[in-house]
């Protein structure tokens, strides 16, 4: 009984407040710079393709996004619009929705980029402004910021907050849909409120500049919602147009906040980078690094990595060199101190491909580098099973999510296409398969039965 | 087990058909009186770096020297010996106690041995007084079993009666009855109707059963009667063994093959390979400088045959794998076994000679630092095994134990994190960790120090903060 009324409250507020606009338009108050940023702004209805429960099936959402050039580049969350997407519809400003397509995206800094298709644009007449950056290392913690997107599919939705730190540090290692972020970014935390939708839209100042891309909030907290800054989102915007994918430098190293150590490793103060772990078989690992040496200085640069909010700039720096490229790395370890080189390696993903097998009902995802490293495997041949279907052959033989699935009729999976071609065999003459699978270093042999 | 406990459930409302007794009256109460004195309770502490934990167990007399047979799960396998402590043996529904010893634990059968203070063993009876005439007898289906069961210890461990009917015998791999309802207490003797020895009940299965609450309907729940069980290992399995009392607390000579990981492979799977009446096992991995490496075995070949014999079919798949480690179990260090093994499609023959179990986690030397707040132990064979690193070229000490709140605890030190450095001095072996830790331990000026740790192929970098 209490919470209806509470609820017919609530209604009766809005009710209240929206007589009111009427009488005392809002909108004169707000900038022109800021009005343009709206008619930029676009809800985004994905629908994609998920892999999970050993069959292909197709799920939907909506997100926000913020049209960045006249030629009809949006920019928007990696959580929103993925490789996983199948079909883009953008709606613009006079509520019209036209598609789009996946120019590129980046789940390290949570980005992504789509493209409108401009023909149909044309030929239905439509019209959008596109919206600008603002500087993001400008922001101070007060300043007043907006949030403009389509919370729980309420399109066009406008929240007010402040700045509440231009610099957090946060680092999900499965944060978009099981894939990696954060490591090579800080974030801008915001009161101003962000819910469910309103990701990938903008974060804007008074005069409607984009300084952040809202991106996530914490759950059943008040008002602690993250963007990316403009800064990571510019560049990533032009390296996404530019070659549909940022191209990252990995080492393998783990760096740890030195906090309160310089002391103990003696070491002048505001210097110094500490290696918590290096990742085995890494290049760093290679060089002959490893946890609790400190790096001095990257190729001569001094690097300060005293606080958390330090070490993504940090990671960042190496990230942004060629792949391929050797680095110098000025490593003190006890009272020595040498350079050493490393020559660093493509970054990726710990999630590998991913594929269903819809006849045996499993879904799979392909062993990648990170992995095999992190789960001690030999090498990356195999795929990780992520969803079985009940019933379907996989489930019947015993095959659980988790087990990695080595070699197929007595032959290693070095591929997706080595289990695509047994597959296909399969689906044109069933016939008793056999799988090998590894859970936990132990071996199981099973049979998918027709 | 639980394939085992879903048979089990089906045979289970069978037993609302049970047969009203057929016993004469009289007979029990005598059978009972003298049976009761091969069963005693058996209370234990176990000492950990904080506290003391009590624990009771019930178990069966096999000699006139007062010895003491524990079921498997009576000691958590993780305990070390020296943990256990103040053994104590109580008669059937008496108050009082009296000590007893630990005699270890007989890794073939799995029992525990325990023996009884001389004072008492004129009180007890073994179980072997009651042993059936034909040694190999198993009981018929349908057949009347009885046992018994011993209250908990605020009731003086009063004994009371259970009985059942027999419901089937399985091979698991051992030969084990299951009755219709519980039967004895696990570790406690079973009888037949004219009092002979039959078997002793194991720990109880896990039983499936749909629990319906207010908000769920019908969620699947597995119980576990930890009191009273329904199935017990047939006296034919027994009677034969009752002599492997350990010759130490260890347990030791332990024969060791160092075939890891063996996993059942199933009727579909051998039928692929062409071995159609034919069980047999993959072993996922041959362990550094073990007997199955030295005799030439190799990672995902599959085990055939022990000693020309080709391994039986039995259900479910997975207790051919205890099939395979109780033969392996009953042998000693030194005794050769025969595999015969599936290669690719070759089959191959080889020849192990078994060696003596590596020291394990329980038998590592462990040490306290009240201070610091971490108990570390010895790095052990086992522990190389489970981080996948090489076995000969590893050592030091792994953390054991972190007392809740303690500096150790504050700078994030985990249980089985591996020690590798301490304030940058490499750990290479455990008594270097107890030397610095000691020394750090001592050192009450000291305000902090810094400790690198391996945890699941990483490593992190730790502050210790002590004032």
């Amino acid at each position: 009984m209490k919470l209806i009324s509470v609820r017919s409250i609530f209604a009766l507020g809005l009710l209240f407040s929206l007589s009111n606009a009427l009488i005392l338009p809002v909108q004169a108050a707000m900038s022109k710079g800021f009005n343009r940023l709206m008619d930029a702004v676009v809800r985004i209805d994905v629908r994609e393709i998920a892999f999970e429960a050993g069959a292909r099936r197709y799920t939907a959402s909506i997100g926000s996004g913020v049209i960045m050039s006249a030629d009809g580049i949006v920019l928007t969350n990696a959580h929103v619009a993925s490789r996983r997407a199948i079909e883009l519809n953008v709606t613009l400003a006079n509520l019209e929705r036209v598609s789009a397509k996946l120019v590129g995206w980046d789940h390290w800094t949570d980005l992504a980029v789509l493209r409108i298709d401009m023909e149909e644009v044309a030929r239905r007449g439509f019209k959008f402004s596109h919206a600008e950056f603002g500087d993001s290392t400008k922001l101070f913690a007060g300043q007043q910021v907006y949030a403009v997107g389509t919370p729980h599919g309420l399109t066009r939705t406008v929240t007010r907050g402040i700045v509440s730190n231009p610099n957090r540090y946060f680092e999900d290692t499965r944060g978009i849909g099981g894939y990696e972020t954060g490591t090579f970014n800080t974030w801008l935390q915001t009161d101003a409120a962000i819910n469910p939708g309103n990701s990938g839209g903008p974060l804007v100042t008074d005069d409607g500049k984009v300084i952040g891309i809202s991106s996530r909030g914490y759950l059943g907290a008040n008002n602690l919602g993250f963007a990316i800054p403009s800064a990571t989102a510019r560049a990533v915007l032009e390296r996404l147009v530019r070659d549909g994918v940022v191209e990252r430098s990995y080492v393998g190293i783990v760096p740890g906040a030195l906090q309160d150590l310089e002391n103990f490793y003696a070491l002048e103060s505001n210097r110094g980078l500490l290696i918590n772990s290096v990742d085995p078989g890494s290049p760093a690992a290679k060089a002959g690094l490893r946890g609790g040496d400190i790096v001095l200085a990257i190729d001569g640069a001094k690097v300060d990595g005293r606080f958390p909010e330090q070490l993504p700039p940090i990671q960042n720096l190496i990230a942004g060199k060629p792949v391929g490229a050797r680095l110098s790395l000025t490593v003190k370890r006890a009272a020595e101190t040498r350079d050493y080189a490393v020559m660093t390696e493509k970054l990726e993903s710990r999630v590998g491909e991913e594929w269903a097998f819809e006849k045996w009902g499993l879904s799979v995802r392909k062993v990648s580098r990170a992995f095999a490293r992190e789960n001690q495997l030999d090498d990356t041949s195999g795929v990780v099973v992520i969803g079985v279907q009940p019933g379907f052959p996989g489930d019947v033989a015993g095959v659980t999510r988790g087990d990695v699935i080595l070699k197929i009729n007595q032959q290693p999976i070095a591929s997706l296409e080595v289990l695509k071609t047994a597959h296909a065999a399969y689906e044109a003459k069933p016939s008793p398969t056999l799988l090998e699978t590894m859970r936990n270093r132990r071996v199981s042999l099973y049979i998918l039965k027709p | 087990m639980i394939r085992i406990s879903v048979l089990l459930r089906a045979v289970r409302h069978l037993g609302w058909f049970a047969l009203p007794l057929a016993l004469p009256a009289a007979d029990l109460p005598t059978l009972w009186a003298e049976r009761v004195k091969s069963v005693v309770a058996v209370e234990y502490v176990t000492e950990t770096e904080v506290d003391r934990r009590p624990s009771t167990a019930t178990g069966t007399v096999i000699d006139a020297n007062g010895t003491i047979i524990l079921p498997t799960g009576a000691i958590d396998p993780r305990t070390a010996m020296w943990q256990l402590k103040d053994f104590k043996v109580y008669l059937p529904g008496e108050a009082v106690g009296s000590k007893g010893e630990y005699l270890g634990q007989d890794a073939f059968t799995g029992w525990h041995f325990v023996r009884a203070d001389a004072a008492l063993r004129g009180k007890l009876t073994p179980i072997t007084a009651f042993a059936p005439k034909d040694a190999g007898r198993e009981p018929a289906l349908a057949e009347l079993v009885w046992g018994i069961g011993l209250r908990a210890k605020d009731e003086d461990f009063v004994p009371y009666i259970m009985q059942s009917h027999m419901a089937l015998i399985q091979s698991l791999p051992q030969r084990t009855g299951i009755a219709q309802q519980d039967v004895a207490a696990p570790g406690l003797p079973v009888f037949d109707r004219d009092g002979a020895f039959v078997g002793i009940a194991l720990a109880s299965f896990g039983q499936s059963f749909l629990q319906f609450s207010r908000n769920n309907r019908g969620n699947p729940v597995l119980l576990v009667n930890v009191e009273e069980s329904s199935a017990f290992t047939l006296a034919p399995e027994i009677l034969p063994n009752l002599g492997r009392i350990p010759k130490n607390v260890s347990g030791r000579p332990l024969a060791w093959l160092g075939a890891y990981g063996l996993e059942p492979m199933d009727r579909d799977v051998a039928k692929f390979l062409n071995l159609s009446a034919q069980s047999g096992a993959v072993v996922s991995e041959v362990l550094e400088g073990s007997p199955a490496e030295k005799a030439g075995l190799q990672n995902r070949d599959i085990v055939l045959a022990l000693d020309g014999k080709p391994l039986p079919q039995l259900k479910p798949d997975r207790v051919i794998v205890g099939f395979i480690e109780r033969e392996i179990e009953r042998r000693a260090p030194g005794d050769a076994v025969k595999l015969t093994v599936l290669r690719g499609s070759e089959r191959v023959e080889l020849k192990a000679v078994l060696g003596e179990e590596p020291k394990l986690i329980r038998e590592a030397e462990r040490k306290y630092f009240e201070r610091i707040g971490v108990a570390s132990r010895e790095f052990v064979y086992g522990d190389a095994i489970e981080r996948r690193v090489k076995a000969l070229e590893s050592a030091g000490a792994i953390v054991h134990y972190v007392k809740p709140s303690s500096p150790a605890a504050i700078a994030g030190l985990r249980l089985e994190d591996w020690i590798k450095e301490i304030d940058g001095t490499e750990v290479k072996t455990f008594a270097a960790a107890v030397a610095r830790l000691g020394e750090i331990e001592k050192d009450t000026v000291r305000p902090e120090f810094v400790m690198l740790v391996s945890r699941g192929g990483e490593t992190a970098v730790l502050r210790v903060k002590l004032k």
